[in-house]
């Protein structure tokens, strides 16, 4: 292998991906490290998946190439595959087989893999490997897509869509393993269209839409910036007028004694606001959805040959995009 | 169409229904046409049991009595009542397989709703297939100006459509009671089978001649209603049965807990939970099985595999001694056949032994027992993989494509060898317990080259869903190719300016050379392995180079 320990774990270069007249990925300059769980942030339909599948060469690219922890992912696919691990979407395993038949079936395609590392992981996760994998249910089912995918110590782990059907418990579990893996200097590649999944895991954040790669930041720059939606309860009515003045305010809506906006500005302008000339009774803030961050930040960043969208607050921080 | 649960099911089944009752017509117009132009007195001389056990009857006499006998009153039974039985299975079992049946009655139905609406569709489809074969029936002397006068082509369709229907009731109540497909239409197929053997074998035990009719298949063949037209008692025995197993269905399907989409318990699963078998169970079941790609693929259509085996096996063995049953008269007259009713069936000289092997084992039983296994492996060893998504996880590990294709190629090549052993020791067994004089090289040659005939075909399904990752196209292009290679082996002979193309047909290769009379024709055998290593050579690029489906 020509790695050392500085070569990437994943290194596109303008990868491109058509079905017929779709561009389901366009020009993909990506690169994540070894050592980081890097989170793959996006809408459904997005190009998630065809950019795993692509790197994984079960389908090829249009144009650009890409290299998995030095190796090029077409020519030397096999060799990758012996060093990482993978949990496709949506999991599909043979019904008829137990979870243990069919880790085994992937242990010995893989030559053999330290027994004591898989009883480990089925335990840490709670997994009956036992029962036939067409009786499970999807969560239960998913551990055994878990245990396959870490089970031979990968240098990286794709991962696509991975909390599928997992309980809380078993969430925080696999949370756990990743910040592990990582910490032995293994790459984690989490696909996810959940913003706080990603943002509880990752290191840093590449932000996909229509196929294109808007953004790749810190997940503290994600979260700083992420809008939410905050409700002040009042002892009287107010007007929103004045809360519509503060900076980072929009789409206020006064319903008696309740403000109901979205936020993205400083929390404490706000409290002075709604503190200064009234009795606050109570407050709620809740994450906005996904969407309507990539509304709010990514209008028009995805338009390769469109001017920068207005509504993006900070283009000058931004290095990717139009 | 997706009106209701009523109109789904009818939209989701008629045509299959439509087009087996059409295909039992046209045979039966087929049928009709060949045996026009010669005497067929010489089948009545055949046993009663054989008579029976093909549903020809004495009593209607001549042509009609071998057409419709043989068409309708056996095989058009059985397709009907077949599909009748895969739909009953399928009403409430089926949806439960598929895991559709919670979301179904998360609608406002009650389960009585569904099971009325499946039953329903079930009755109606069946009255589709049965006017579709009555019109047949009655069209066909007409088409062919063929006397066909005292056949009562109504009341057969009446009789075969109420026997449809019981027989779709009782894999409906079976399923409804386990909620176990596999269960529902294997029990009611067992069922029917046990009671056509019991109503065309016992009466001719004088002993046993009563118990035949509590023979279900007795009520509808017994009084032989195509020259005696409906009995009355009968059909309402058909009838008040059905409606039996209605009330037992819906009794059956308000009272259980209703299952989630399960994988199957098989019976290798249940060794494997007893303590007694256990370890061994589990070195074939468990880490055997998976110990590789060829073994995995190998054990993962063990179910049709053994079935179709154990049919050849059978049916191997059953034509060795039949052959000296056989009255003169019937190898006399088939030396009068015409030359296009020998075509269709293999070209044999009947008056040997070795032809009448080759007749009626070589050239059709044996193909199609071997393609339906080899096609269907074929088929579905990668673009199985891939409608399963699982290809996708296999993949994941260190192994490349081309190796994931040739170990499935192997185990296709394990699937053909196990239907050949079987075949020949059948076959074998059959000859030597005959005293056919066939020689055991021969017989081995010849089941040698069918097994490499249907190798071949299973590469052509094999290649076909390398190539475009879909199953059901390549179980297609596989048939196709066998029933073109068999027709250009068969008939094109019989055109002196085209003969020399039957050359080019796999089915040449296999029986062309005259394995059971002749000697090992080397020559054929290796264009039949050459057939197979460039298929699965060619199928190679085309599976590395494409995008895999998931």
């Amino acid at each position: 292998m020509t790695t050392t320990p500085d070569t990437p774990a994943i290194h596109t270069r303008g990868l491109t991906k058509h079905y017929d007249e779709v561009e389901a990925l366009v020009d993909l300059d990506l690169e994540v490290r070894r050592g980081e769980v890097f989170g793959f942030l996006g809408p459904n339909g997005a190009g998630k998946t065809t950019t795993i599948r692509t790197l994984l060469d079960l389908i090829r690219p249009t144009s650009g190439t890409a290299t998995i922890l030095g190796l090029d992912t077409h020519a030397d696919a096999v060799e990758i595959r012996r060093h990482i691990g993978y949990l496709p979407s949506d999991l599909s395993l043979y019904p008829t087989l137990t979870g243990r038949d069919t880790i085994t079936y992937f242990a010995n395609l893989r030559g053999g893999v330290e027994w004591s590392h898989v009883e480990e992981l089925a335990t840490r996760f709670g997994a009956d490997l036992d029962r036939k994998v067409g009786e499970l249910s999807s969560g239960n089912r998913q551990k055994v897509g878990l245990i396959q995918a870490f089970m031979n110590r990968p240098g990286l782990i794709i991962m696509d869509e991975p909390s599928n059907g997992l309980d809380p418990l078993v969430q925080q579990e696999f949370q756990d393993l990743m910040r592990e893996t990582a910490a032995t200097g293994a790459a984690v590649f989490l696909s996810s269209h959940t913003l706080s999944e990603v943002q509880r895991a990752a290191d840093r954040v590449g932000i996909i839409r229509d196929g294109h790669l808007v953004d790749v930041e810190g997940v503290h720059d994600l979260r700083s910036k992420a809008i939410r939606r905050i409700e002040l309860v009042f002892d009287a009515p107010v007007g929103g007028d004045e809360f519509a003045a503060v900076d980072g305010v929009r789409d206020v809506e006064v319903r008696d004694r309740s403000v109901l906006l979205n936020f993205d500005g400083h929390m404490e302008e706000l409290l002075a606001a709604a503190t200064g000339h009234h009795h606050l009774v109570d407050i709620t803030s809740e994450e906005a959805d996904l969407e309507e961050i990539f509304l709010a930040y990514y209008r028009d960043a995805d338009r390769p040959d469109g001017a920068p969208g207005g509504a993006r607050p900070d283009d000058a921080r931004r290095g990717v995009g139009a | 169409m997706l009106a209701s649960i009523f109109t789904k099911s009818l939209r989701d089944r008629w045509v299959g229904e439509v087009v087996g009752a059409a295909s039992i017509a046209l045979l039966l117009v087929f049928t009709m046409a060949i045996y026009a132009d010669i005497d067929t007195s010489f089948y009545y001389e055949l046993p009663a049991a054989v008579l029976d056990a093909v549903g020809i009857n004495p009593d209607l006499g001549g042509l009609s009595g071998i057409a419709y006998g043989s068409i309708y009153n056996l095989m058009g039974a059985l397709v009907v009542a077949g599909i009748a039985i895969s739909i009953g299975a399928s009403s409430v079992a089926g949806e439960e397989r598929d895991g559709t049946l919670g979301v179904l009655l998360g609608n406002p139905r009650s389960r009585t709703d569904v099971l009325a609406a499946k039953v329903g569709a079930m009755v109606l489809l069946t009255v589709l297939g049965t006017a579709v074969l009555w019109a047949g029936g009655e069209l066909a002397p007409v088409v062919l100006g063929v006397d066909a006068s005292g056949v009562r082509v109504g009341a057969l369709a009446v009789h075969l459509g109420a026997n449809a229907v019981f027989w779709g009731m009782v894999a409906t109540a079976i399923g409804a009671w386990t909620g176990n497909r596999t269960a529902a239409s294997g029990g009611a197929a067992a069922a029917m089978v046990g009671s056509y053997l019991a109503a065309t074998l016992l009466p001719l035990f004088p002993a046993a001649a009563g118990v035949a009719q509590v023979a279900p298949w007795y009520w509808f063949s017994g009084s032989t209603p195509e020259a005696n037209g409906i009995h009355v008692g009968h059909l309402a025995l058909l009838v008040g049965g059905a409606v039996v197993l209605g009330v037992v269905a819906w009794v059956g399907v308000n009272r259980r807990d209703l299952r989630d989409q399960q994988g199957r318990v098989t019976f290798l699963d249940r060794l494997r939970t007893h303590p007694l078998t256990q370890r061994y169970a589990d070195r074939v079941a468990g880490s055997t099985r998976v110990s590789s790609i060829t073994a995995k693929a190998t054990s993962d259509q063990q179910g049709l595999l053994v079935i179709v085996a154990g049919i050849l096996f059978m049916l191997s063995l059953y034509y060795g001694p039949i052959y000296n049953l056989l009255p003169p008269a019937f190898t006399e007259a088939l030396a009068g056949f015409p030359d296009t009713l020998m075509a269709m069936i293999g070209q044999a000289d009947m008056s040997t032994a070795a032809g009448w092997l080759q007749a009626e084992l070589f050239s059709l039983t044996i193909p199609i027992g071997m393609v339906t296994v080899l096609a269907s492996v074929g088929a579905k060893s990668l673009a199985g993989e891939e409608a399963a998504r699982t290809m996708e996880v296999l993949l994941a590990n260190p192994v490349a494509r081309r190796h994931v294709l040739l170990a499935k190629a192997g185990a296709l090549v394990v699937y053909a060898v196990v239907l050949g052993v079987a075949t020949f020791v059948g076959v074998t067994i059959g000859v030597l317990v005959g005293g056919l004089g066939v020689p055991v090289a021969n017989l081995a040659a010849a089941t040698a080259l069918g097994t490499l005939l249907g190798l071949g075909l299973g590469a052509v399904a094999f290649v076909v869903g390398a190539a475009t990752g879909r199953s059901r196209p390549a179980i297609v292009a596989a048939t196709g190719v066998a029933v073109l290679s068999y027709f250009a082996w068969s008939f094109l002979p019989l055109s002196p300016s085209l003969a020399g193309w039957a050359n080019l047909s796999p089915f040449d290769w296999y029986l062309g050379g005259d394995p059971l009379a002749a000697s090992m024709p080397w020559g054929d055998a290796a264009l039949l392995v050459g057939l197979t290593v460039v298929l699965v050579a060619v199928a190679i690029p085309l599976f590395e180079r494409r995008d895999l489906r998931g």
